[in-house]
């Protein structure tokens, strides 16, 4: 009986901790009233008292209504969702590293809010629960290759930012099977992995074509391609730039599989954020539209210096945090974006502007820039003004 | 003068009924008020990042395919969650019945004096039972599955009835009516072969006549099945391959193939040892009382130990039963359309997760308890009524 006494204290005490709720738990009665503030935390009426840091910004109730970019600016780290097996956009190195495309793409977010790109804890995450991880604070923000759809937008709880890569649903078959356009597809098993709109628009695209697709979602990627290599797939459906990824490891060499033309699917995939957090998307969001910017401008992390340097161009000066001249002395522009005035010049010296990041992980792979291009070169990047 | 003082009650706080209530009060309000918080948390977050914590869900279209049945991607999510629980259920009911006989026979075969085959049987339940469910699921979809199973391409067809490939196994089936229609002609078969063999055997102990209960109950069920087969309009398709999938019959899914082996070959270890030791928990005078009635080897096992044995066996049984049950849900990894793959692609495909996998528990809950009821059902009628 004493032991179960001693066992219910420690409960009671463990619970006062959590709740990070001033009162002494001594007794029962204490208890009651503890966990009564706890569910009144969650109405976020006493939040964050200044001494009790550390531990209770990791309670999903506290971290309410201040914007993560105060609380990531005060942890000095970034929080990236991410992956760790998707050839150019997110694999690890040797040495433990992310490297790829969308971690590139956590630096940049870093690089701009902290000054510091590689102050990013990245954060593997399996496709299904990529949103949970967002929704319950897990993660400041995420990359990882995530389709920006409405039912997302609106379901999720997720803001979707401007989208980093503009992709499409296309089909890969061995290069052997003969098939030369999805509609030759008739009566095939189509795999496709778990977790993501793939077997939804798989099922759409073979109702629209009149055809007949057995669609088989599997876990893990390894697994459709061990199905694929034993032949009990004809087809394998995902985002052409998976694809490409995939068929750039391919045991039996990237030339025994043939990606098909046809594209039948949108997928801008975009970083994610929260939502209700205006702040901290704004500011996400114009770290992204920095790298499309930066290489509007033509300026690189090789040039960059000279560029500041030298460059009269009022805008690029506005756009690198620069002091420029106006009928009042000189000045600095500050948006009121939360983000220190030289973010721009952070993200491309450290990281590099949107082009070099796309030739350092995407066009070894294969992908050409298509619709990836800048705006006046035929593509969809486009950055708004920054003035 | 001595009084003898009637014993007086002690005071509430040191009364021992009153104390034990206290304390049992104060334990159900903590686990009772730490479930409100917890649920509390969950909602206020949730409405906070605008998720929905409802059941609306259900009424959305699918927007996916479950390979093997008719459901198609207009239908609601509640048909798709009717499809998984039936394809837990196919792949539930199957492994159970094949894991007992299995299990039972290598149970009788460790006990075998026969070297070998209690060697055999005793080196399968050693490294079977010792080996996790996940690999041995592993082993049967990448090794059983995909390289055993010739490709589509060469499939074997035996006798030109059946087509064995990594695609799925297919056998011949009937068509021309519905299933429920002929599994109401089966019952009543079935019913009219019981009854009739009552009546027989009433005959036969009244007037000694033979009974032929077999033979006249046996006859009315062939002919029913015979006649209603005809009458009703069903035929039998046998399955051919064409193109890349084989069509007419029935074709199970070669992932069920691979998930109702591992299950049943994993379980089956484990009822193998509950079988040899309800076996020897027989008292050996049983056997020896059998052979002194010069019965045979069979003849003691099925009449007079493996009765006995399985009355001790019925509920540790209904554990591996339910074991059973919860394990299938490993088949999701391997593209087996069951509850959990149902689950967590529907997630993917937009709906809210929480409640989906709450639903999903609930399910997985129910389904345990019917099992376990029948079990207990079982045990009750069997156990020995003592006095």
């Amino acid at each position: 009986m004493k032991r179960w006494i001693a066992l219910l204290a420690v409960f009671v005490l463990v619970l006062a901790a959590c709740t990070g709720d001033d009162d002494t738990a001594g007794d029962d009665g204490g208890a009651t009233t503890t966990a009564g503030g706890g569910t009144e935390t969650t109405a976020a009426t006493e939040t964050t008292a200044p001494g009790d840091g550390g531990e209770s910004t990791t309670t999903v109730a506290q971290v309410a209504d201040e914007s993560l970019i105060e609380t990531v600016t005060a942890n000095g780290v970034l929080k990236c969702g991410t992956r760790d097996a998707l050839p150019g956009f997110a694999v690890l190195d040797e040495s433990g590293e992310h490297v790829g495309f969308d971690s590139d793409f956590c630096r940049v977010i870093a690089a701009a809010v902290l000054g510091d790109a590689e102050a990013v804890e990245h954060i593997d995450l399996e496709t299904a629960d990529r949103f949970t991880a967002l929704q319950s604070g897990q993660i400041d923000v995420l990359v990882r290759n995530t389709t920006w759809t409405a039912s997302r937008d609106g379901g999720e709880g997720a803001t979707f930012m401007q989208p980093n890569f503009y992709d499409g649903q296309g089909m890969m078959v061995s290069a052997d099977s003969g098939f030369a356009s999805v509609s030759d597809m008739d009566g095939v098993i189509v795999c496709v992995a778990k977790g993501t709109t793939t077997e939804g628009n798989a099922a759409a695209e073979a109702t629209r074509l009149g055809l007949n697709w057995e669609v088989r979602a599997f876990d893990d990627p390894n697994l459709i391609q061990e199905a694929f290599l034993a032949g009990q797939c004809d087809g394998w459906s995902s985002d052409v730039s998976q694809l490409v990824a995939v068929r750039s490891v391919y045991p039996d060499g990237p030339d025994a599989l043939t990606i098909l033309p046809e594209v039948f699917s949108k997928e801008p995939l975009a970083p994610a954020v929260r939502d209700g957090d205006t702040a901290w998307a704004q500011a996400v969001n114009w770290a992204i539209l920095a790298t499309i910017q930066a290489e509007e401008f033509g300026i690189t992390s090789a040039n960059v210096d000279d560029v500041l340097a030298s460059s009269e161009d009022i805008n690029i000066l506005r756009f690198l945090g620069a002091e420029f001249e106006t009928d009042s002395g000189t000045t600095v522009l500050d948006p009121g974006l939360g983000l220190p005035t030289d973010f721009a010049y952070q993200i491309v010296k450290q990281v590099g502007n949107y082009g070099e990041i796309f030739e350092r992980h995407l066009a070894p792979l294969g992908l050409e820039r298509g619709v990836n291009a800048l705006w006046f070169d035929g593509g969809l990047l486009y950055a708004p003004p920054y003035r | 003068m001595t009084t003898v003082e009637a014993p007086q009650r002690p005071p509430f706080w040191r009364d021992v009924r009153v104390l034990s209530w206290a304390f049992q009060l104060v334990v159900f309000a903590l686990v009772a008020f730490f479930i409100y918080w917890l649920v509390g948390n969950y909602q206020t977050n949730a409405e906070r990042v605008g998720i929905s914590t409802n059941f609306d869900f259900l009424d959305q279209p699918a927007s996916f395919e479950i390979p093997g049945s008719e459901f198609s991607q207009t239908q609601p999510v509640r048909d798709a969650y009717v499809e998984g629980i039936l394809n837990t259920i196919r792949i539930s009911v199957v492994g159970i019945v094949l894991a007992t006989v299995l299990g039972t026979l290598i149970g009788i075969g460790r006990l075998s004096r026969n070297w070998v085959v209690s060697r055999l049987a005793t080196v399968y339940v050693e490294v079977v039972r010792n080996l996790p469910l996940l690999v041995i699921m592993v082993f049967t979809f990448l090794g059983l599955v995909l390289q055993v199973l010739p490709t589509i391409q060469e499939a074997w067809t035996p006798g030109g009835i059946m087509v064995f490939s990594n695609r799925g196994i297919a056998v011949p089936w009937y068509e021309g009516n519905s299933g429920t229609v002929l599994f109401l002609l089966f019952l009543v078969g079935a019913v009219g072969w019981w009854a009739l063999a009552r009546w027989r055997q009433g005959v036969a102990a009244r007037t000694g006549a033979p009974s032929r209960a077999g033979l006249i109950g046996g006859g009315f069920f062939v002919a029913v099945m015979v006649i209603g087969w005809f009458a009703l309009g069903f035929s039998v398709t046998t399955p051919v391959v064409e193109g890349r999938l084989s069509v007419g019959g029935i074709r199970l899914d070669p992932s069920y193939f691979a998930v109702l082996v591992a299950l049943v070959v994993y379980t089956a270890s484990h009822i193998a040892e509950i079988v040899r030791g309800s076996i020897q928990a027989v008292p050996k005078g049983q056997g020896e009382a059998a052979s002194a009635l010069a019965l045979s080897g069979f003849q003691r096992m099925w009449f007079i130990v493996l009765p006995q044995a399985m009355r001790i066996a019925i509920p540790p049984l209904g554990n591996q039963y339910l074991n059973l049950i919860k394990n299938s849900s490993l088949g999701a990894g391997f593209a087996y359309f069951e509850l959990t793959q149902v689950t967590q692609i529907t997630v993917g495909n937009g709906s809210p997760a929480i409640p989906a996998f709450t639903l999903a528990l609930a399910f997985y809950v129910v389904l345990s308890l019917i099992t376990s009821a029948a079990v207990n059902i079982a045990n009750r009628r069997f156990a020995l009524v003592q006095r």
